[in-house]
């Protein structure tokens, strides 16, 4: 095997190692060694020591990352200086991507753990599309990269942050309360490395600038923003904008006795091509759950516990949501039972399965609301410090995710292949990732 | 606002002036930081300053710590470290603009760069880069401006080329700048630095800007009027402004190169028109045309091949569209009269490329066939010969088909337009239903014999094609049974494969009711062939003596003409009882008269040297001849005494046998072309013929005679009545009340397929409808119909 014409001998800070031209191509183009190599990945001049004055034992780490697509890091090295290396070497994306394998619920492992420096109360966690994550409480929205490094926190001056969601890797929208006599809150584009506020959506209503409280968000693939507005002279409902230029597309004001404005969740619906609108005990008396298309203005689906007779507080609905495949939404109750509304039929009624019954015996002192999820035909629970994980078109239970640490789970979500979950007490989050698969 | 706190704290507390001591003793090591110390000097207050820690309620503690390492940070970095390293950057770039680049170390410019961002000097190691190149620019700039005519392209694609691979080289070198520092402030990378930084420098230079853009533009100026142009060197130019950004490839390039060309199309196009006869012109734009996208393909962006085209449309066709078509001598009539099945197939590839162009020549192509159409059918002479006449129809209409299938890809509104012209100008003669008919009568009489079965279809298509143009189906029906009749009994039909295929056709066409009546003839001359077999085999005495050959018609299939009365010869009559009485003994309730107008017979005569003939006569010349056993010489009354045929009928008749040079059998005296009332009549004894059997024709008019056609008119009229009158009662029990617009309208649509109903006459339908309690008037609306059930 004479195929020395590949081979290549580094020398970097000293020690010397011996790989091919096909490993480093590996890389791609846009890193360090795409440009050092010419189109064909080879060495022009050739060159018999090339000298690279780095760390030699991140650069073994690095290097076997490219033959074979694992990470290893042995102990004795930072992650923080592998970062760094891999930054250097624009091998970062490498390093992310084998740190762990493609979201599956039922692999979970518990990755990291990181402790808050802020007091309790977290409101939301929200996973960003590359692996970091938002955490937002009060009025400060704590910003995490993948590396779990955090970033310069955007701080609104004590208006409270009521949601928050990420456009891309690089912007978070976020939405606040007006706080009276000052005509701020509403939403704003920020840039989630610098905090810095990019940009601030308005509200009209008849050619006028109104200031307004933003709620829930919600995003779809057409780079739309909805969000519930809550306007001071009552107008009140969900307000469209374009992500791209910023302005205000549409506005679908409340119907009377129909709470849209004070909605908790909201879902962006891609099959059917509407958002579902979910408003929910305790902020209003009654939950209130729509499907809306906004091409005709029409309320297409809708459904209230308004006059139901159940027993009152055993079967309030804390969260909602919809799945599409299923043909209808999940609900769930402070006890975590869950529920099924038929999307197929107007005004169905909430088929509870009993599940959890037992819990009811053991209530934490600081209980939080049980919130739901969807991620790829699994469906994901939070209640009190556990997450479960339903599968199957029976949504059967097939994994628990829970840790004794930190108290009550407040908000999870699920994004770039992985799951965070705030819990109640001195913010820590939990990093659960699926380990990369195995070897064989 | 903080620093009137901190220097209270700070007089309240004596541990603070260490930290202070220590900081100079290093700044002394710095002399680069001997200014900033001066100033600490006097006053440490400010030290505390810039730290940004909130006052609030941090122990003091805690406050120097933070103070020192903000310190330390600061000293460790070498203030000479940004310049410096940026020399060495700069002086690569430098080496890599002047092609020098084998000395340099690619990891060592690499790590510099990179240390530069991670030390937060990207902001001066970004703009340094940007000035760098902005200065080699300007130079090469300087160089490609000087250059002298042919040569200016090729110093600026030289260039260009140089400064690209300068370009690559150095966005390998500043990779990690390009990856974070510029990643993260949102500022144009590298490479496309680099291009904004070639097209701001150099291409828009205000020497280069212009010169560039006319050179380009002479260049393809040059290749229009035929000179041979280096394409590769205008390729790499176009590709450039490519590269630049489809915004400085519109603005720079394509747009005056559009507004050229116009320019140039307009001048040329003009000077075509006047020198060119309309397909020399197509022909020309044709070239044109397929030039530019030949341009477009070697050195223009794709995107630009619509626009180009569509300049050359514009001001080689769209602009010149009337002219061409109308122009004498040589536009589209011209085109069309002359078959030019080549320059209309261009014309009509060229013009379907411009808005209303098709519908320009759709618009004349009609008008001209209407035209021809019109002069065709109301030209008096033409319509003389029915044949003829339908013949010239159908070759105009090959024509035609042949025109738009060649030339004009089939397109189906040519088509269209084709079927509402015939079928406006085939309307314009009332007399073409019955033209029709006789067309189909001659073929089926004559014209398919020897014609293959396929042939034969193809005829009988065409003809349908007609048909379908006409408004007045009815009437067409009217004329083509009498056809048929006279086929069926004179025993004229050629081919009765070719009869029954038309009245399949006739049927799918307009449905069973319009055929049944056809197919009822068929079917009385098949059950007549059968019912004369049973008559002979129950007679069998008859078969000595003459033959009687009966058909028997069902009255109401076949068209009604009155039965004229005539005395039969005595042998024939006897046979005729005879028949009556066997048809009535098999079939009751039935009344049989004799058509004696419509039938044949076929006698022998014997002439007075002994010519033996078979003359083939009607039954009236029959009658006249029978009486000629009897005497020589008869006079024209005696005759019409005998016979008792109609006076108009026995004049034909006698005509026939007496005035026809050749099938003269009898002799008239006096010898004149027309039969008088005294006029007296002898065996023309000298007879000959060179045949054995010899036809006597009737003088009858092919055509109908005037009176005739009168008879049929009224016929189809009266026909239309009571089908008026059922489509009104179908659509008032439907719809129970209605206007009388909307009835008018209905009714109309309803009976289209046969007929196109006159208003006036509908209108005296629901008149007669409403006297006879079918519908009645509105009490409060006169205008509205109410049904009555």
């Amino acid at each position: 095997m004479g195929n020395s014409k590949d081979r290549i001998k580094l020398n970097v800070g000293g020690r010397i190692f011996e790989t091919t031209s096909t490993t480093l191509a590996n890389a791609g183009r846009d890193s360090f060694f795409g440009a050092l190599f010419d189109d064909e990945w080879n060495l022009s001049p050739p060159k018999e020591d090339l000298f690279i004055d780095r760390n030699p034992d991140c650069f073994a780490v690095l290097l076997d990352l490219l033959r074979t697509g694992d990470l290893n890091v042995p102990a004795n090295i930072p992650e923080r200086l592998l970062h760094r290396e891999a930054s250097f070497y624009g091998l970062l994306h490498h390093v992310r991507t084998s740190k762990w394998g493609p979201f599956d619920g039922n692999r979970l492992r518990l990755s990291d753990s990181v402790k808050g420096i802020a007091p309790g109360d977290g409101t939301a966690v929200r996973a960003g599309p590359d692996g970091g994550c938002c955490v937002a409480h009060g009025s400060v929205v704590h910003v995490f990269d993948w590396m779990l490094e955090e970033h310069c926190p955007i701080n609104l001056d004590y208006q409270r942050v009521n949601d928050v969601g990420w456009i891309d890797s690089d912007n978070i929208v976020l939405s606040a309360c007006e706080k009276l006599g000052r005509g701020d809150g509403g939403m704003g584009l920020f840039s989630s490395s610098t905090g810095d506020l990019r940009y601030k959506f308005q509200v009209c209503h008849e050619n006028q600038v109104k200031s307004y409280t933003a709620g829930a968000l919600s995003f779809n693939q057409d780079y739309k923003i909805f969000s519930s507005c809550k306007g001071r002279s009552n107008e009140y409902g969900i307000g469209v904008w374009d992500q791209i230029t910023g302005k205000q597309t549409d506005f679908f004001y409340e119907s009377p006795g129909w709470s849209l404005g004070d909605a908790d969740k909201l879902q962006w619906l891609n099959g059917m091509n509407c958002l579902l609108v979910a408003t929910l005990f305790p902020r209003k008396d009654n939950c209130y759950i729509s499907l809306l298309d906004f091409r005709d203005k029409n309320m297409v689906w809708s459904w209230s516990d308004i006059g139901s007779p159940m027993a009152i507080d055993e079967k309030r609905v804390r969260d909602a949501i919809a799945m599409e495949d299923s043909n209808s939404i999940c609900v769930v109750n402070e006890f975590e039972d869950l529920g099924f509304i038929d999307l197929r039929m107007y005004g169905g009624s909430v088929r509870w399965s009993s599940r959890s019954r037992l819990m009811k015996s053991k209530m934490p002192d600081e209980p939080c609301y049980p919130k739901l999820a969807l991620h790829e035909g699994q469906l994901f629970s939070s209640m009190n410090d556990s997450i479960s994980v339903f599968c199957g078109p029976d949504w059967v239970l097939t994994s628990r995710l829970r840790r004794s640490y930190g108290g009550s789970i407040c908000d999870f979500s699920i994004g770039g292949d992985r799951l965070f979950a705030l819990h109640s007490e001195e913010n820590v989050f939990d990093v659960w990732e699926t380990p990369p698969s195995p070897i064989i | 606002m903080i620093p009137s706190i901190s220097l209270h704290r700070q007089n309240k507390t004596k541990k603070i002036s260490i930290p202070v001591l220590q900081l100079f003793l290093i700044l002394l090591f710095s002399p680069k930081s001997l200014r900033a110390s001066q100033e600490l000097i006097p006053n440490p207050n400010p030290i505390v300053s810039p730290s940004p820690i909130p006052s609030g309620d941090m122990s003091n503690q805690k406050k120097r710590n933070f103070q020192i390492e903000a310190f330390k940070h600061r000293v460790v970095v070498d203030p000479k470290y940004a310049d410096k390293t940026w020399q060495i950057l700069e002086r690569a770039i430098h080496q890599i603009y002047n092609q020098d680049a084998s000395g340099l170390s690619f990891e060592e410019l690499y790590r510099n760069a990179y240390n530069m961002v991670l030390h937060k000097f990207g902001e001066k190691l970004y703009t340094g880069f940007i000035a760098t190149m902005t200065g080699h620019l300007k130079e090469k700039a300087k160089i490609i401006e000087s250059a002298q005519g042919g040569a200016f392209l090729e110093e600026l694609n030289k260039k260009w080329n140089e400064h690209n691979k300068a370009l690559e080289m150095i966005r390998d070198i500043l990779m990690y700048m390009d990856r974070t520092y510029i990643e993260s402030t949102k500022k144009p990378h590298v490479h496309p630095m680099g291009l904004i930084l070639w097209k701001d420098n150099v291409v828009h230079s205000p020497k280069i800007h212009k010169r560039l853009l006319n050179t380009l533009l002479d260049l393809v100026q040059k290749e229009r009027v035929g000179e041979v142009i280096d394409r590769g060197l205008v390729r790499n130019v176009t590709k450039m402004f490519m590269d630049l950004g489809e915004g400085v490839y519109q603005e720079d390039f394509e747009k005056p190169f559009l507004e050229a060309s116009s320019e140039f199309y307009k001048v040329e196009s003009m000077e075509f028109i006047e020198a060119c006869d309309c397909g020399d012109y197509l022909k020309k734009a044709e070239k044109r045309l397929t030039e530019e996208i030949d341009r477009v393909g070697h050195y223009l962006d794709g995107k630009s091949e619509d626009k180009i085209t569509s300049v050359v449309e514009r001001e080689m066709i769209a602009n010149h569209m009337q002219r061409l078509v109308h122009m004498e001598n040589s536009g589209l009539v011209n085109m069309l009269l002359n078959d030019k099945y080549e320059d209309l197939g261009r014309m009509y590839n060229l013009f379907r490329r411009v808005t209303n162009g098709l519908a320009t020549v759709r618009d004349v192509m009609t008008s001209h066939l209407r035209e021809m159409g019109k002069q065709l059918v109301t030209d008096p002479e033409k319509s003389k010969d029915p044949v003829e006449f339908v013949q010239r129809l159908l070759d105009e209409r090959d024509k035609y088909d042949k025109i738009i299938s060649t030339a004009f890809g089939n397109d189906k509104t040519f088509q269209n337009a084709l079927n509402s012209s015939f079928e406006y100008f085939i309307n314009l003669n009332t007399r073409s239903p019955e033209f029709i008919s006789l067309f189909v009568d001659d073929k089926l009489r004559k014209g398919l014999k020897g014609i293959a079965d396929v042939d034969v279809e193809v005829i009988l298509d065409k003809v349908m094609m007609l048909f379908r143009y006409l408004q007045e189906k009815d009437v067409f029906e009217k004329y083509y049974k009498q056809h048929v009749a006279k086929r069926l009994l004179s025993g004229k039909t050629v081919s009765d494969d070719a009869e029954r295929s038309l009245i399949v056709k006739l049927k799918t066409e307009c449905g069973y009711q319009f055929t049944s009546k056809l197919e009822g003839m068929f079917t009385d001359m098949k059950t007549s062939e059968d019912t004369m077999r049973g008559f002979y085999s129950s007679h069998p005495e008859l078969s000595e003596g003459p033959t009687l050959i009966v058909q028997v018609l069902t009255t109401g299939s076949w068209p009604t003409q009155p039965a004229v009365p005539c005395n039969l010869p005595a042998e024939v009559s006897v046979l005729c009882e005879k028949f009556r009485s066997y048809y009535l003994g098999t079939h009751t309730g039935r009344r049989l008269s004799w058509q004696t107008n419509m039938g044949t017979a076929d006698i022998k005569a014997v002439f007075g040297k002994g010519q033996k003939h078979e003359l083939n006569v009607s039954t009236f010349q029959m009658c006249v001849l029978m009486l000629f056993n009897n005497s020589d010489r008869l006079s024209y009354k005696e005759i019409e005494q005998a016979t008792e045929i109609p006076a108009p009928e026995l004049k034909r008749c006698l005509q026939s046998l007496a005035c026809v040079k050749g099938k003269n059998v009898i002799k008239k005296e006096p010898m004149s072309k027309d039969i008088g009332e005294d006029d007296l009549f002898v065996v023309n004894d000298k007879f000959t013929s060179k045949f054995y059997k010899v036809k006597i024709g009737t003088v009858v008019a092919q055509k109908e005679t005037e009176p005739e056609k009168q008879e049929t008119r009224q016929r189809v009229e009266e026909d239309r009545k009571p089908q008026i009158e059922a489509a009104i009662v179908r659509i008032m029990k439907s719809r129970k009340i209605l206007d009388h617009n909307n009835i008018i309208a209905e009714v109309t649509k309803q009976l289209q397929p046969r007929f196109l109903a006159n208003p006036t006459e509908i209108k005296k339908r629901i008149e007669s409808l409403i006297e006879r309690d079918f519908l009645e008037r509105d009490n409060t609306d006169r205008k509205l119909y109410r049904y009555l059930a």
